[in-house]
Order: structure tokens, then C-alpha cells, then sequence
């Protein structure tokens, strides 16, 4: 495999820095070859630098992918937004050598090149493709069998597909099979693709944000989710923070908000605690206390195999 | 430099056709928001009352309607170039405004949270970019032809 740098994005670090943790927490246990490297700025967020100067927005992702071109690394993230907009310019510049030039054109000046060769890759495809469920299934010292989960994709782990090459981008699969190579049920639901709608709470439109999250959230409660589990800062803020919202102003959902890292990092392990779990808004403990329940339970082949292997199986 | 055209030639089919209209969340969440009125309006040279409609800045980019579009055109293009129009004439909203000032001045959108990441053990964050990014932006205004 090899080595990579990982982009944290501005999000991960400024508001939830135990998301860094589980996730290096979980590198880490995997003995996976990554390196933190000095330079990297914004992605850029597309909605916002994108919509006010698009030369912006493509100059700042150019010159974060040649960050590691130059390196000769790889790059993973655990933020869909900024590995879709990092390779949707990647792959532009890749396909309009003109617009390549311009950009390398401007770079040069500043020491850097765009080779656009590294591969960007968002953290569970990563684990899906390069890690592989059979690794993740030896490593984990315990299953989530019996949890329902429901899986929030994230839009931009799997679109713009042009870009991202991951995945169905209308009916993706990777991060069900994870979820099921982990124990869990992946809970099929109406909602289970739709946005979670995060970009409203950043044009002035927080109450249209909340009407998005309350759609997701109020499904989940009715089919009886036991938490809902995503890999993505903005798809985080929203449900977790958001849900909390809408939590203080009367309106309890109680769906607990489960990083895909903490989700392996538990599997793996760790406790919630060490994991940062306890730093959400919205308490993860009904999730927890299931599971853990789930896990006094003996399992339904204890009795038949201390038939076969007691002292008095077979003579 | 760096800029970007829409296609009218293909946007003209999209008048003709809808399928991102019935995919796309916001068309299915946000009562009064509808696709195929705005390229409507673009096609007759009408796009100007868009401008200051809060509905261009409720498309949330999450690219459905490119992945279900048979051009692989889709209705963002439209709405990203309406915002970048507005956005030029300062009419974005003050959310956008803060967050690109923050953007442009840091090259970030938040610095790393310290008292976090000592609770946590993390490791010291590493050096940004910051500096070296506007020094970038500055040579693509000048390129341009924009004041600095």
C-alpha cells in the first residue's frame, strides 16, 4: 500500500476535533501508512468559494493535490466534501490541459507543479477498496450483530461520479457492505439517499436545514434506528447539532449520530470515552448501552458448541 | 482566466426534458422551488429576477440531477451560474459574504481547536498554507488584471 497523507479539512479541526481522534485512533490500530503533512489550506468548499470566484476555487485545489503530488503520496480524507472537491478539480485540470496550464502557470510561481497523478480517496472507500472487509473482520474483536443501523451516505462520498469513480453514485454499496462485514443490519429506508441539507445553514436559511434534518431524523425514529451513522463533518453538524437544536426546543428524535470511525473504533475496542464519543450533542449512550447489552447475551451457538466440546461430547 | 460559460444549446433540452426535477431534494422539500421555471427564464434572456430569489442558494450541490441528467449536464450548472452572477454584484447572502472573507484572509474556513486537541492528546497541528494561498490569490488578481 502506499503511503498517504491524510487531509483533515477545516471542519474535522476546528469543530470536532474527536472525530481526529477516532480516526487516527483507527489508522493507527490498522498499522496504516499515514502522514500528516505541513501546507494544506481549505479544500476549498465549493459552495462557498466556488460561487464567488471560481478561479479561487480551483487554484486552492490544485495547489492542495500538489501538495502531495510532490511528495509522491497518496491522499485519504475522512470529509466527503473535500475529497469531492478535490478531485473534481483534479479531474478537470486532467481533461483540459489548457486550464492545467494556466494553473501550473500561476503555481510556478509559488515552487509547486499539478501532476494531478495521486489518488484521492474519502475514507470508506478507502477501507472498502484498499483495506478490505476480510482485514477489517480479522481485526475487530467484536461484531455489532443484532444493531440496526441506518447509513447516511453523504453526497459527496459518492457524486460527482465523473470525478469520484467510487461507487454507484445513485445506489451505492461500499459503505452497506462495511456496515454489514461489521455484524449490523444496513437498514433499507425511503431517506436513506436524501441530502442532509447542512448547505441551507450556511446561506442564511437555518429553519430549511432543520426541515431537512427532521425528515431524516423523524424516519429513522419510526423505523426504530438504533443510531444513525455517517463519515462526514457537514452531514455530522447536521444531525448532531442540529438535531440538539431542535432537542432544546422541545422536539425529542434521540437518534444518537455515529462517526464511521467511532462506529470501527468500538469494534475495535475502544470505549466510547477514549473515543470522543461523549463530546457529541446528542447522547450516544442508548446506541452503547444495546450494544453492550447485546454483547452479555451468550450468543445463539454457545450451548450446541459446549456440547461438542464439553467434557462429555462425544464419549 | 479561470472562468466558466453555460451551454445554452444543452440547456435547451433541459427545458424540454425535467428529470433532475424529479430527484433533486430541494425540488421535493422547498415549496416554490422548480428547475425548469429558471431555465425557462435563462433561455428567454429573463435570468435577471433570479438574482435576488433566496432559491439559487438553496441548490445543495449534491449533484443529483447531474447523475440523472442524460447530457450529464444537469440544473446545478444553471444555479452555479446564477450565485456566481449574484455574487458578483454583491448579492450573496451575509453568511457566504463572512465565510469568503474568512476564506480569503486564512486560506481556511477554521483553525484547528487547541484546548480540544490537547484533551484529546492529539499531535500539534501542522503548519497551513495560508500564507503561501495568498500569495497565489494575489498573482491570479494581477493576472486578471484586478486590483490587489
Amino acid at each position: 500500500m502506499r503511503e498517504f497523507a491524510v487531509f483533515w479539512g477545516c471542519t474535522i479541526q476546528a469543530r470536532f476535533p474527536f472525530i481526529e481522534k477516532s480516526t487516527r485512533l483507527v489508522l493507527e490500530s490498522f498499522g496504516l501508512p499515514y502522514r500528516d503533512i505541513d501546507g494544506f489550506t481549505c479544500c476549498p468548499e465549493k459552495s462557498l468559494v466556488n460561487n464567488v470566484d471560481r478561479g479561487a476555487f480551483v487554484l486552492t485545489a490544485a495547489r492542495n493535490v500538489a501538495l502531495v503530488d510532490e511528495l509522491g503520496l497518496d491522499l485519504v480524507s475522512p470529509c466527503t466534501g473535500c475529497v469531492s472537491n478535490l478531485s473534481t478539480v483534479k479531474g478537470e485540470l486532467n481533461s483540459d490541459p489548457r486550464e492545467k496550464a494556466e494553473v501550473n502557470g500561476l503555481l510556478r510561481e509559488v515552487g509547486r507543479e499539478f501532476k494531478g497523478a495521486s489518488k484521492l480517496q474519502h475514507l470508506v472507500p478507502f477501507f472498502h477498496d484498499t483495506v478490505g472487509i476480510h482485514k477489517i473482520k480479522q481485526k475487530i474483536k467484536r461484531d455489532f450483530a443484532g444493531m440496526r443501523i441506518a447509513l447516511h451516505y453523504g453526497c459527496h462520498m459518492i457524486r460527482p461520479s465523473h470525478a469520484l469513480k467510487n461507487d454507484d453514485p445513485l445506489n451505492p454499496v461500499k459503505f452497506d457492505n462495511i456496515i454489514r462485514g461489521l455484524g449490523a443490519e444496513s437498514l433499507q429506508f425511503l431517506t436513506k439517499l436524501m441530502c442532509c441539507g447542512q448547505g441551507l445553514d450556511r446561506v442564511d436559511a437555518h429553519d430549511r436545514a432543520l426541515d431537512f434534518a427532521r425528515v431524516k431524523l423523524k424516519e429513522l425514529k419510526a423505523i426504530g434506528a438504533d443510531a444513525l451513522v455517517l463519515c462526514c463533518p457537514s452531514c455530522f453538524l447536521q444531525f448532531d447539532n442540529n438535531q440538539f437544536l431542535m432537542e432544546k426546543e422541545g422536539e425529542k428524535l434521540g437518534v444518537p449520530v455515529i462517526y464511521f470511525t467511532e462506529l470501527l473504533g468500538l469494534a475495535l475496542g475502544y470505549d466510547a470515552t477514549e473515543l470522543g464519543m461523549t463530546s457529541h450533542r446528542v447522547d450516544c449512550s442508548p446506541f452503547i448501552s444495546k450494544w453492550e447489552a447485546l454483547s452479555r447475551r451468550p450468543s445463539p451457538s454457545a450451548s450446541m458448541e459446549a456440547g461438542l466440546t464439553g467434557p462429555s461430547a462425544l464419549g | 482566466m479561470l472562468e466558466t460559460r453555460l451551454n445554452f444549446k444543452l440547456l435547451e433540452m433541459c427545458s424540454r426534458c425535467g428529470a433532475c426535477y424529479s430527484i433533486c431534494p430541494s425540488c421535493m422539500n422547498i415549496p416554490g422551488y422548480d428547475p425548469r421555471e429558471v431555465i425557462r427564464d435563462i433561455l428567454s434572456g429573463d435570468h435577471e429576477r433570479w438574482l435576488s430569489s433566496r432559491h439559487i442558494w438553496e441548490c445543495l450541490e449534491c449533484h443529483y440531477c447531474v447523475e440523472i441528467c442524460y447530457q450529464h449536464y444537469g440544473f446545478e450548472n444553471a444555479m452555479t451560474a446564477l450565485r456566481m452572477v449574484a455574487a458578483k454584484k454583491g448579492m450573496h447572502p451575509p453568511q457566504v459574504k463572512r465565510g469568503w472573507d474568512m476564506f480569503v484572509k486564512t486560506g481556511k474556513l477554521g483553525e484547528p481547536a487547541l484546548p480540544a486537541r490537547k484533551k484529546f492528546g492529539l499531535p500539534e497541528p501542522k503548519a497551513s498554507g495560508g500564507d503561501e494561498f495568498r500569495k497565489l490569490y494575489a498573482l491570479l488578481k494581477e493576472k486578471r488584471g484586478e486590483a490587489k
